[in-house]
């Protein structure tokens, strides 16, 4: 009996460790699919052979289907290895680290250069179609009111946005009025330092190391320009924000603007 | 017996057609299918195609065939696009900033550098040591949705449609990899 027992055991065993190897070759098949490594890391050939071996030996459904998965994985790394070699010997192929390096060590004006040259952008007329237009009136008839539209998840908890001044910072020990005052400084000094008289680009100047910096940088910043010490502009066209210091005094078109910052 | 007055006119005719089935968008994307354009022109649509090519040529626009993934005539998609390519600022002034306009270049040669395909993480992992954050994460989303890149059920990345329709990958792939030679030359 002890002797019989020990055979079921060890053929137990036998098969937990086919199941792992096909558990393991779905997995790997997985990784390959959701990566960009060669799918030739995976011998085809062999894995079918294993799955060949393996395939008498099963009984359950449940085995049968995870069988049937890995066949199609691989089916699934033949057609990867296929679009592999066609893309290798469509001449667009370049060593990835070469290009990697490439990369790092050209400016972003290169490389927007680069594209710019070989650009040809679609020609064509947009239109409203009454698909279109039906679609839109759907959508706004449909809308739930923005009172309403959070209420099952939310209910009426949390407060609305709204505005924050400094004397309410200062009770919070957030700021106090000479760290603020010094703060503001070193932030005009180093837009003296970074603009040099020009324009510069508004989301550079602002962003800091963590976006409760950039955040920080923008909030200091909104109160450099209300004092007078520093003007914004917006491009009409690529709505791209610049931030000068003031040269002279603010003309009749000055306005107040909002800005979001990411 | 048709003249050959008649022809021309027809194939004036036929061009007109052409252009303006070209010219106005029918569905989501731009662009009209092979099958599509037969059935419009007649089994000679090709020949047609050429014609408009040339004539559009003053206007510095040209038809230009993107393959489809059946490789048949009648999955081809036939667009109209710029002859010639703008300058960075005519880039710039539809709406495309320097840095957007870089990560998308980036983007593009590396998918292809990388087989065509790789997850958005690395893509992004990559970006990273070039351009801010928040830039990438609103850069790649916008390419997504205009087509210039094409993403999977599996957060794999592709090129988009509208990249095989716009840009000579190869051409920028060379660019790109020539842009510090340039400058080396130079001097």
């Amino acid at each position: 009996m002890a002797i019989g027992g020990a055979t079921s055991d060890g053929r137990k065993d036998s098969r937990d460790k086919k199941l792992e190897d096909i558990l393991r070759l779905i997995e790997l098949c997985r990784n390959i699919e959701s990566s960009s490594v060669s799918p030739f890391e995976v011998d085809i050939r062999e894995k079918l052979s294993l799955l060949k071996k393996h395939m008498p030996d099963w009984a359950l459904i449940d085995v049968m289907l995870k069988d049937s998965e890995a066949m199609q994985r691989l089916v699934t790394i033949v057609k990867l290895q296929d679009a592999w070699l066609k893309h290798r010997a469509s001449a667009l192929f370049i060593d990835p680290l070469l290009l990697e390096l490439k990369i790092q060590m050209i400016s972003k004006e290169e490389l927007a250069d680069s594209f710019a040259k070989c650009w040809h952008p679609i020609a064509q007329v947009d239109q409203l179609t009454s698909k279109g237009l039906e679609k839109a009136f759907v959508y706004w008839r449909d809308l739930v009111p923005m009172s309403e539209r959070f209420k099952d998840q939310f209910g009426k908890y949390g407060t609305e946005a709204g505005t924050i001044q400094l004397e309410e910072l200062e009770s919070l020990n957030i700021f106090t009025k000479e760290e603020f005052e010094s703060r503001l400084n070193e932030l005009y000094k180093e837009l003296l330092d970074r603009s040099k008289g020009v324009e510069t680009d508004y989301r550079d100047f602002v962003a800091g190391k963590t976006p409760e910096e950039t955040a920080l940088r923008a909030y200091l910043l909104a109160f450099v320009v209300t004092e007078g010490r520093a003007t914004l502009r917006v491009d009409p066209l690529t709505e791209q924000i610049f931030v000068s210091t003031v040269q002279g005094t603010p003309g009749p078109g000055t306005k107040s603007v909002a800005i979001v910052v990411r | 017996m048709s003249t050959p007055e008649a022809d021309r006119a027809q194939l004036e005719r036929k061009t007109r057609k052409a252009f303006q089935v070209l010219v106005l968008q029918r569905g989501r994307n731009p662009g009209v299918k092979g099958w599509e354009m037969r059935r419009y022109l007649g089994k000679d649509y090709k020949k047609i195609v050429e014609v408009l090519s040339d004539d559009l040529k003053p206007l510095g626009l040209e038809v230009f065939q993107v393959p489809g993934p059946e490789g048949t005539d009648d999955s081809i998609r036939f667009l109209l696009r710029f002859r010639e390519a703008p300058t960075l600022t005519e880039a710039e002034t539809a709406g495309f900033r320097i840095d957007d306009l870089a990560v998308l270049a980036a983007s593009i040669a590396l998918i292809n550098s990388k087989q065509g395909r790789i997850s958005r993480k690395e893509l992004e992992t990559f970006l990273r040591n070039k351009f801010p954050r928040w830039r990438i994460d609103y850069a790649v989303e916008r390419y997504v949705k205009r087509g210039y890149l094409d993403r999977d059920d599996k957060d794999m990345l592709r090129i988009g449609w509208r990249t095989r329709a716009e840009v000579d990958e190869r051409s920028l792939m060379t660019l790109i990899l020539a842009q510090g030679t340039q400058a080396t030359s130079k001097l």
